[in-house]
């Protein structure tokens, strides 16, 4: 273990103890943080949880940045940012969406997707379809050079058409491959819409500003 | 068409990942093994081999011995295949197998939100096949982020996995999704 992150986990505050979801059984609740970063994470959380955002995540973020090493600041904007993707994700889906939805969601919004069009996707989809996995696809074609309006279309057509996330996981392998082997990522997420399902029409849709 | 520019290796991978089916005919080559096993040995033991004629010559018997030897070669698989870990999943937990091709790599470990990123000793250290790594762990139900850790330094995202999106302290991280198969 690095000294960084040994002292980071020197430092002294059982915020995790004080979060509802981290209870006395939590064995995270005996992990440190310094006074001035704590409370600035507890304010993030107690803002989240008057907004009815789940707040597992943020505490996830904020173990993560321990995990790897990062000072107090840089944990700190790395909740209230994750916090303020999740709370544009809650938004746009609405109190039907699922604590897993909303996660995903702000992944897809961090990466540049308008949390409208992930409202879209949900009414499109209906209230029984998860949309975690379409979202966690959606952010990483993105992140791979998917133009957000392309992608956004693919994967609303894929979920459109009844594409399992096992197929729309296989979109995304196909995808990522064709980019490695040089493809332009819109044309790779194009083509490989249209096999993913045999009625699955990439062009379906209302189309969203790139 | 979806596996040209794979690796032999990755190929080899998804392939040890998929689950082991047993086809229909293995009941009647079991028999025919246990068949073939009590002729031999009827040569050497004679009558002590008496009551296991009788139950293979009773087709009913037969069956019920043919069953009962499928389900002990089958627990023995599911002791030894990660995928049958399903078996003892519970309270939304799912077997995930993580897999990381380093040939050079002395240590291999995997930490993630499901287990508080490695704080506290909770990484799950992976054992090396050759170049392979792999550790199978038993991983609630949601969406995941997650990361390799190589020899202890070294943070890797998954090759094979989504990217995961987020601020990620500059360190590349990886998206798992595990559905809850009981629902």
């Amino acid at each position: 273990m690095s000294n960084r992150k040994t002292r980071s986990l020197m430092l002294v505050v059982g915020l995790a103890a004080s979060v509802a979801t981290a209870g006395a059984q939590d064995p995270r609740a005996g992990l440190k943080l310094d006074a001035t970063t704590s409370a600035a994470i507890r304010a993030v959380v107690d803002s989240a949880k008057a907004q009815g955002i789940p707040v597992e995540p943020l505490m996830e973020k904020m173990y993560e940045g321990l995990g790897k090493g990062a000072d107090g600041p840089r944990i700190v904007a790395a909740v209230r940012s994750l916090a303020a993707e999740m709370a544009s994700a809650h938004r746009a889906l609405g109190t039907v969406a699922s604590a897993d939805e909303i996660k995903a969601g702000a992944s897809a919004v961090h990466a540049g997707v308008p949390a409208v069009e992930l409202g879209k996707m949900k009414k499109q989809s209906g209230l029984r379809r998860s949309l975690t996995l379409p979202f966690t696809v959606l952010a990483d074609i993105v992140s791979r050079g998917v133009p957000v309006s392309t992608a956004a279309n693919a994967i609303r057509a894929l979920v459109g058409a009844g594409a399992k996330d096992k197929e729309i996981n296989e979109f995304q392998r196909n995808v990522k491959v064709d980019i490695e082997q040089g493809a332009p990522p819109a044309a790779a997420a194009e083509t490989r819409a249209k096999g993913a399902t045999p009625s699955a029409k990439p062009d379906g849709g209302s189309e969203i500003d790139g | 068409m979806a596996d040209w520019g794979r690796t032999t290796l990755e190929l080899i991978v998804e392939e040890l990942q998929q689950p082991v089916k047993l086809d229909a005919s293995f009941e009647r080559r079991v028999m025919v093994r246990v068949r073939r096993l009590y002729a031999a040995q009827r040569k050497h033991r004679g009558r002590w081999f008496g009551a296991a004629a009788a139950i293979v010559e009773r087709p009913a018997w037969a069956a019920a011995l043919a069953a009962g030897v499928v389900a002990i070669a089958t627990i023995g698989i599911l002791r030894v295949r990660p995928w049958a870990d399903r078996a003892v999943a519970a309270n939304g937990r799912e077997p995930v197998q993580f897999v990381l091709v380093a040939p050079a790599a002395h240590s291999v470990a995997v930490v993630g939100d499901f287990n508080n990123w490695g704080l506290g000793d909770s990484a799950l250290v992976a054992t090396n096949h050759q170049g392979v790594w792999s550790v199978t762990a038993a991983v609630p139900a949601g969406v995941h982020r997650y990361a390799f850790v190589v020899n202890g330094k070294q943070w890797v995202a998954d090759p094979t996995a989504p990217r995961s999106s987020g601020d990620d302290f500059g360190m590349p991280s990886s998206a798992l999704v595990v559905e809850d198969s009981i629902k």
